[in-house]
């Protein structure tokens, strides 16, 4: 599968693509942490996404900065922009999400030298008629930023096309997710993960592409067979970003299979389609308001939770995981919540912490096996 | 029919041979470097022990962190899943284990088959572990059978504010140094796991009645401080340390 391959090529080493590109085509790289990232603009200004996913290396020089109750990404991330790993960033925009990330966009606006910083301040409680107004306010304020960043005109055209190209790509997502949780035989979890990272900091027009074929390949080698759940458990994670392929061969081993997500990093990315009549900066704040939500975002009291064991069961999951970044305290806040929501609908979890490495192989297969042990 | 099960820990390996639902026997011993090997010996040193040939062992299931470098084992299943099935075959009725071993302390709830229904395990840390209580005795120079014990003697137990060893560590020599008693200082170690470990059991909810088992069971100080912290009494059986063992002895006996 050729596709498949450059996809993993370049989520392997997401740097080195970004840096080939930079100097092929001269598109700014627009650097981000989050999936509340108006990414729609970036492409509409003729510049790239690129998702952040934290450093594989020993953090030392962010460290100076930041302190050690801080989660991995954001030590990592700004480690990277200290020592020059992402000397290929035009810029950085920093959407409103936790306490850290807001912390971090001050440091990083002071220490890491990009040309532009953008904050993007949205609304955390979705479900008012006031965040409405207000999120549209944010993301016309967003387009004005970028436009004297970039010096160019976002025009009504350029939104209309991203628009359309970003539906597209979403909707493809969720269909190689389907495919997966359908047809675990024809796609392997870190396949999977491998085609959302790179979709995530991919020029996206080449991105369409790779994903058109990629997607062709995968349905006419879908097999149609189901799981066989007596061997195999069937499981969904959830959490925030994952930057870990090897815990869906962990968790392959222990006899567990990864058949959906509701991650940062995953499905969130992907979910919700935006309105192609209409306007579009007011249809873009829409997707923004009504997607689902991560615990850094309110819209009622029970939306996470049900939107969880919905998922979990449409996705006949037997168990969710939950991998949360150590000194994540927005989804540490969430979790007995949200457990509490799976523990009433009969699903059992676990809660796996994890950092910018995985814990011992040791431990981590103990859980997993204990886990598919507790599922039979 | 006869099987076996052995448990190789980060400190020690336990081995436990069952006889059609009956304990023949046990053993414990250091792991040492090489588990491969600390497996075949407590094997082999329980089966002359007792008077058992190896080819009368029908099934073997091995557990603990180091299951898969035993060979020999028909199937590896985790401690966790093991301590299940020991304690519900030790006594029925129990709902809740707190297993504290050499390098990690796991909570376990169970259901009345034994099964386990959820579990935590601490993380990368050792405060709240075995290992904890080492460092502490030898820092006090108190043998580690008898550290427990001293505990029954403090008057006031002292606070160990750090939740790192190393930092605890430090503590406790600044109130050595400040003529501390020896029984208070230890009394205050062993809250101070009790409190690590109870945070821990609070997350998955006790479930009375509850067992302890692993190694530190052994310890009669962290028993009581635990059973102050959870406000409920903790049953300790005397095969507490091969538990594990136990359990994967029964369940190789399924594997049958």
């Amino acid at each position: 599968m050729e596709a498949l391959d450059k996809i993993k090529r370049i989520s392997k080493d997401p740097y080195s693509y970004a840096l080939n590109l930079k100097q092929a085509t001269g598109k700014p790289v627009i650097g981000n942490f989050c999936s509340y990232t108006p990414e729609e603009l970036i492409y509409a200004a003729g510049g790239i996404p690129f998702r952040l996913f934290g450093t594989k290396d020993d953090i030392s020089m962010a460290d100076a900065h930041l302190q050690a109750y801080c989660c991995s990404l954001v030590r990592g991330g700004l480690e990277d922009a200290l020592n020059g790993n992402l000397s290929f960033l035009d810029g950085t925009v920093f959407p409103h999400t936790c306490d850290s990330i807001q912390r971090l966009s001050d440091i990083w606006r002071l220490n890491a030298d990009f040309a532009f910083h953008i904050d993007v301040v949205l609304p955390v409680k979705l479900d008012t008629e006031s965040a409405k107004i207000y999120m549209v306010d944010v993301i016309n304020g967003f387009k004005k930023n970028l436009e004297a960043a970039l010096n160019i005109t976002i025009t009504r055209e350029n939104l209309t096309k991203s628009i359309i190209v970003y539906n597209r790509i979403r909707k493809m997502l969720g269909e190689i997710y389907e495919i997966r949780s359908n047809s675990p035989d024809s796609i392997s979890a870190a396949d999977v993960y491998h085609i959302i990272k790179a979709s995530m900091v991919m020029e996206r027009d080449e991105l369409l592409e790779l994903l058109i074929k990629l997607l062709d390949e995968l349905k006419n080698k879908a097999t149609g067979s189901t799981l066989d759940t007596k061997n195999k458990k069937r499981i969904m994670l959830s959490g925030g970003i994952c930057n870990h392929p090897d815990i869906y061969t962990a968790l392959e081993e222990s006899g567990a299979e990864v058949i959906w997500d509701d991650l940062c990093t995953g499905s969130r990315y992907f979910e919700g389609e935006i309105n192609e009549t209409g306007g579009p900066i007011e249809a873009i704040a829409d997707r923004y308001l009504t997607r689902i939500v991560c615990p850094a975002k309110h819209m009622g009291m029970t939306v996470r939770g049900e939107s969880l064991v919905h998922q979990a069961k449409k996705h006949d999951a037997a168990g969710v995981i939950f991998l949360l970044l150590k000194f994540c305290d927005p989804h540490a806040f969430d979790y007995p919540y949200l457990k509490q929501f799976l523990d009433d609908a009969g699903i059992p979890s676990i809660l796996l912490e994890v950092e910018e490495q995985l814990p011992s192989d040791g431990q981590l297969k103990t859980r997993f096996e204990t886990f598919v042990d507790m599922l039979d | 029919m006869i099987t076996a099960g052995i448990d190789i820990g980060s400190i020690t390996a336990k081995a436990a041979i069952s006889q059609d639902g009956k304990i023949l026997g046990s053993r414990v011993m250091f792991t040492g470097y090489n588990a491969v090997q600390a497996g075949k010996n407590v094997i082999e040193e329980l089966t002359k022990e007792i008077g058992i040939p190896m080819e009368k062992i029908e099934a073997v299931v091995a557990t603990g962190y180091g299951r898969n470098s035993v060979a020999f084992a028909t199937r590896a299943i985790t401690e966790i899943t093991c301590h299940g099935v020991g304690a519900h075959f030790l006594n029925p009725d129990i709902r809740f284990i707190i297993d504290i071993g050499g390098q990690d302390s796991k909570v376990i709830r169970i259901d009345e088959q034994g099964k386990v229904v959820d579990f935590a395990m601490n993380d990368k840390c050792a405060a709240g572990t075995g290992r904890f209580l080492e460092v502490m005795a030898r820092a006090l120079e108190v043998d580690l059978d008898g550290f427990g014990k001293i505990c029954l003697q403090a008057d006031t137990p002292s606070k160990i504010s750090s939740i790192c060893t190393v930092f605890a560590e430090s503590e406790v020599i600044s109130l050595i140094s400040k003529g501390e008693t020896r029984e208070n200082i230890i009394a205050g170690i062993h809250e101070s796991v009790a409190s690590r470990v109870s945070a821990l059991a609070k997350r998955v909810g006790v479930m009375e009645p509850v067992m302890m088992t692993g190694g530190v069971a052994k310890n009669i100080g962290a028993v009581r401080a635990l059973e102050a912290k959870l406000e409920t009494t903790i049953q300790v059986s005397e095969y507490a340390q091969v538990n594990g063992a136990i359990g994967a002895a029964i369940l190789a006996g399924r594997e049958i």
